[in-house]
């Protein structure tokens, strides 16, 4: 019993040592906290876009570090959301009080919510690299800035998307059933999605559910929504799930025009045409996107997955756009001081975005990207590529999905 | 703690013949009359549930299915909670490592997956002795319930961030087995799951055949009845605990292997199936082997059908209605002896 007790004031110190070791930054560093899921069930996410972030702090620093600031470096220093809104809230306070002018994060919608308010709370600003939930930017925070489309933004410009690029392939779409998430994020997509459709002359007629967790088998819910007999079935979901319906749409026999991914976790990660092999063919998916067709973000991708030996998803893009956004903050406000960094970035306006976005990244009152936009992606050959709008096109269409030469029909 | 094959019991020598015919008629009229139930509770969803009968047939199918998953899952963890009375919060862990472990031997070994399922067998049979050996039989012996229970609760959080550390926290896929699915009075069933749900019987099987049959099992059985008075006469206890332990790990290196095929792997993937595997456990009766197997596919079918019903988590909050309802009125599990 005493060497248990021993023990246990052993690790007490240890932690307590470890957790007093606070960050104090040099005089010519500019620190920029990250929180996102390093641990738990998101992990390998959260590291990809700390990873990404990483790079871009590499490689502004490279370059000369922040020149207005006489060139001082930036430093990255991570904060573990562990994928729960508490342990992010505390990750950024912390980062706050270590010395960090402006956070970027978290990947997650109700993390990001409540590390917003943290920043609110300190007035430091925080730049949403992935979050989709509108509600985030509605609580009126003059601190907060998002560079992705919010989910009704995706919802909606996924169902304008969808009918133009049917009408284009003369096969106008009229219904669909829409398979989604529990949760506000499958939900407000949805609902977007829906309001939207109705005006371009599209019918939801059928919206299935599924839980978040404990699924692992979409065969029942697939079936439930091919039997109102949709031309095209939507999806909004995360990676796993996202998998198990595609597999059961095929397994089903499924004879629809495509199976179309609305801010889809899934249908365009790099991994997912090996992994669902042929149930994957000719998925669309209408996502925000790194640029394909910019040259820097092909660079960015290339030396990405030399460093870190994987290949970089849109999500570390978007990660490693976060920290562009704070340092080009920081290049115009020529200060270390959160406020006026604040200031600066809500008048940005960054000319070149690492993602197909439809123009500059510029933030409006309520801290949205104005021309933050989706694009629809389709799996061709095994590989996720491009295909609407024509501008951002980096392979043709396939539509109705499966009708490509030589296959059926 | 109570037998492990509550339906293999004999009534005991001392006991009054009537309370032993009594127990015997309720061990065949509790099962029989859960299955009436549950066909019953099909019959009225066809008949009076408006939905479409080739969806319902397509919900029950998918639900067996997902039952012999849980199943699997399931009969390990009543071996281990039943016979030594350990909570192994490291059932899911455990799982997500024979998964791993199956996806190492398939990708880097080259092998076919249901090989590698085979061979991770005797791999996380070893574990588990080690583990019990090693970790948790002093704590099992001393009768401490709390011990064990933080023991395989770090566990568990040490397998999950081990595998996090080798293989990132990407979804990895076990690449192709038997692809294709066949047609079951309508609905579709890919081989994948009927090969798994076959799994869960041939385990089934194998462990009562095991239990009731081995002097290996009637030692287990008779530790599990009265660890004491089996050291008495000559049971090594330590043994028997650790040996127990590496069966209910290497059922679920069968579980794991035969899962892999059509789940992404990270490294939390097991977590999600451990909560259920309680639940049956619990439900079936602790330490009954049959009670898991028919647990599993109750709680399988709850869950399926139940969510042309009640969608996303409705299904999962009616699966612990049932298991409410059954602590309630039985709270020794379907085939648990009483207590």
């Amino acid at each position: 019993m005493k060497k248990l007790s021993l023990a246990v004031v052993g690790v007490l110190i240890v932690l307590t040592a470890a957790a007093c070791g606070g960050y104090e930054p040099a005089e010519d560093e500019v620190v920029i906290g990250s929180v996102h899921p390093l641990t738990g069930a998101l992990a390998g996410q959260g590291e990809m876009m700390h990873e990404g972030a990483q790079l871009a702090v590499d490689d502004l620093n490279e370059a000369g570090g922040i020149e207005s600031l006489g060139g001082d470096s930036l430093v990255l220093r991570a904060g573990d959301s562990k994928g729960t809104a508490d342990a992010g809230q505390i990750e950024a306070q912390r980062l706050v009080s270590e010395g960090a002018v402006a956070l970027i994060g978290t990947y997650q919608s109700d993390v990001t919510a409540n590390v917003s308010a943290v920043a609110e709370r300190n007035r430091v600003p925080l730049v949403i690299d992935v979050a989709v939930d509108d509600v985030i930017l509605e609580q009126g925070y003059e601190h907060t800035f998002r560079i992705q489309p919010n989910a009704s933004s995706m919802g909606r410009d996924g169902a304008i998307a969808l009918a133009e690029l049917s009408k284009a392939n003369g096969k106008p779409v009229r219904t669909v059933s829409y398979l989604h998430i529990e949760g506000a994020f499958g939900q407000s997509v949805h609902d977007a999605f829906e309001k939207e459709a109705a005006d371009q002359g599209i019918d939801v007629v059928s919206e299935v559910t599924y839980p978040a967790t404990n699924f692992t088998d979409a065969t029942t819910q697939v079936r439930e929504a091919l039997a109102a007999d949709p031309d095209v079935v939507v999806v909004t979901g995360y990676y796993p799930d996202s998998l198990l319906i595609a597999q059961a749409v095929r397994s089903l026999g499924g004879d629809v025009d495509a199976l179309y991914g609305i801010a889809n976790g899934g249908f365009d990660d790099s991994a997912f045409p090996a992994d669902s092999g042929p149930a994957g063919a000719d998925v669309l998916s209408a996502n925000y996107h790194y640029a394909a067709t910019d040259e820097r973000a092909q660079d960015i991708r290339a030396r990405f997955e030399q460093k870190y030996g994987r290949t970089m998803e849109t999500s570390a893009m978007l990660a490693y756009q976060a920290v562009v956004v704070i340092a080009q903050g920081l290049e115009e406000s020529g200060s270390k001081d959160p406020e006026e960094l604040r200031d600066a970035i809500a008048d940005l306006e960054i000319d070149d975005p690492l993602l197909e976005f439809g123009g500059p990244i510029a933030f409006d009152e309520a801290g949205e990207n104005e021309n933050a936009s989706v694009t629809v992606m389709q799996i061709r050959d095994g590989k996720v590529e491009q295909v609407f709008p024509d501008e951002f096109k980096t392979a043709d269409i396939v539509y109705p999905a499966g009708r490509a030469a030589g296959a059926k029909e | 703690m109570t037998d492990p094959t509550s339906t293999a019991t004999a009534p005991a020598p001392e006991a009054p013949p009537d309370r032993g015919t009594q127990r015997r008629t309720s061990e065949v009229a509790v099962p029989l009359g859960v299955m009436a139930a549950v066909v019953v509770a099909l019959v009225l969803v066809y008949a009076v549930g408006q939905r479409a009968t080739d969806l319902v047939t397509q919900s029950i199918v998918t639900g067996l299915l997902l039952g012999g998953v849980y199943a699997l899952v399931s009969v390990g963890l009543t071996l281990i909670f039943g016979v030594l009375g350990i909570v192994n919060f490291a059932q899911g862990a455990m799982l997500t490592m024979a998964m791993f472990l199956v996806y190492e031997m398939t990708t880097s070994g080259g092998l076919p997956v249901y090989v590698a399922t085979l061979l991770a067998v005797p791999i996380m049979f070893l574990f588990g002795v080690v583990v019990q050996a090693a970790l948790l039989n002093k704590l099992t012996l001393a009768g401490s319930h709390e011990g064990p229970l933080l023991v395989t609760l770090g566990l568990s959080l040490l397998i999950i961030n081990v595998l996090l550390m080798i293989f990132g926290g990407r979804p990895l896929r076990v690449p192709g087995s038997v692809d294709g699915s066949v047609e079951v009075f309508g609905a579709v069933a890919s081989y994948e799951r009927l090969i798994a749900f076959g799994g869960a019987l041939l385990v089934a099987v194998a462990l009562l055949l095991l239990l009731r049959r081995t002097s290996f099992g009637m030692s287990i059985r008779a530790v599990s009845a009265n660890a004491e008075g089996a050291s008495l006469v000559g049971v090594d206890v330590r043994r028997i605990y650790a040996l127990t332990f590496g069966i209910g790990a290497a059922c679920v290196a069968v579980a794991g292997g035969l899962m892999a095929p059509f789940l992404s792997l990270t490294p939390t993937v097991g977590e999600q199936f451990t909560i259920l595997a309680f639940v049956i456990v619990v439900l079936g009766g602790l330490g009954s082997v049959t009670g898991a197997l028919l647990g599993g596919l109750v709680i399988g079918l709850v869950q399926t059908v139940g969510a042309l019903y009640f969608p996303g988590t409705g299904s999962l909050i009616l699966v612990f209605a049932v298991f409410v309802l059954v602590l309630f009125f039985r709270p020794q599990g379907i085939l648990g002896a009483p207590q």
